[in-house]
């Protein structure tokens, strides 16, 4: 369980649409709860990530699907109500990151059919990196759904802080934890 | 409640007769005479800060909307792309 008082959170890409996608009463629950004190906080890589997805599906459809597309992506900038800078401070922070774990800590997704490329999986490695510096920026604890990527950025910041109190600590919550 | 500030209200004023549960009422007046203000300065603030979470409710109730259709029809290869995955076409193999 995610204890609501110790939001507000930003929330990673996918833990985004996890939870707002979810059937589970339990999940409806909690986000409705959420919702009543505080944003839904993203990074702007999240929004980079997102957009860029709509994109690339739009690209890859027909006339029929491309409406459809359409009308999605602009529900979600309807959404977008309280997205976060990714700034200097978290360029620096994100650049920690990605230098201490350069590689991806877990390999390209694959699904039954498709399978995403090194390089893309390194993109989007670089754009976690950006979305946890964010959450320590901003001093909020980060929602995700990707426990091995976030816990290996919050084990090298918590071994860079000790040099650099000033980069702050990274604070995780596991999106699943909810069911 | 938000502290009692002119600026928040309107200064546009309308008298009017209400019947309040007579609770809500004397709960209403202890409040006025412990901040020393008037019983209507009371009333407007407590319908400010009712009026202001509604609109907020309200807005929450459209922006979980908008996520839904934002991420409804969409398969599960789908919302891994809207996700931040990019699928390979030149890697895409059959099971």
């Amino acid at each position: 369980m995610i204890d609501i008082g110790l939001g507000p959170f930003v929330f990673d890409t996918s833990a985004e649409s996890w939870l707002l996608r979810s059937e589970s009463s339990v999940v409806r629950d909690w986000v409705d709860r959420y919702r009543t004190h505080h944003p839904i906080y993203v990074s702007s890589a999240t929004v980079l990530e997102r957009i860029r997805g709509y994109n690339i599906l739009w690209l890859r459809s027909d006339t029929e699907k491309r409406a459809r597309i359409d009308a999605a992506r602009l529900a979600y900038l309807d959404t977008l109500t309280s997205v976060l800078p990714v700034d200097s401070a978290v360029a620096v922070i994100a650049a920690e990151i990605t230098t201490r774990i350069f590689d991806p800590p877990t390999p390209p997704k694959k699904s039954h059919q498709l399978s995403e490329s090194k390089q893309d999986r390194l993109v989007r490695w670089r754009f976690d990196a950006m979305i946890a510096a964010t959450a320590v920026v901003a001093g909020m604890p980060l929602v995700h759904n990707n426990a091995r990527d976030f816990e290996a950025i919050r084990d090298v910041l918590a071994e860079t802080v000790a040099g650099r109190p000033q980069l702050g600590s990274l604070r995780l919550a596991d999106c699943r934890s909810l069911l | 409640m938000v502290p009692t500030n002119p600026q928040n209200h309107s200064a546009r004023k309308r008298r009017t007769t209400l019947t309040l549960p007579a609770d809500f009422l004397a709960k209403a007046e202890r409040m006025a005479r412990a901040r020393k203000v008037t019983l209507s300065t009371v009333i407007a603030d407590v319908l400010a800060d009712g009026l202001r979470m509604n609109a907020s409710a309200a807005a929450s109730t459209e922006v979980l909307k908008s996520y839904r259709a934002a991420f409804a029809g969409f398969s599960e290869d789908e919302m891994a792309v809207l996700d931040g995955v990019v699928w390979d076409t030149a890697l895409s193999h059959k099971a």
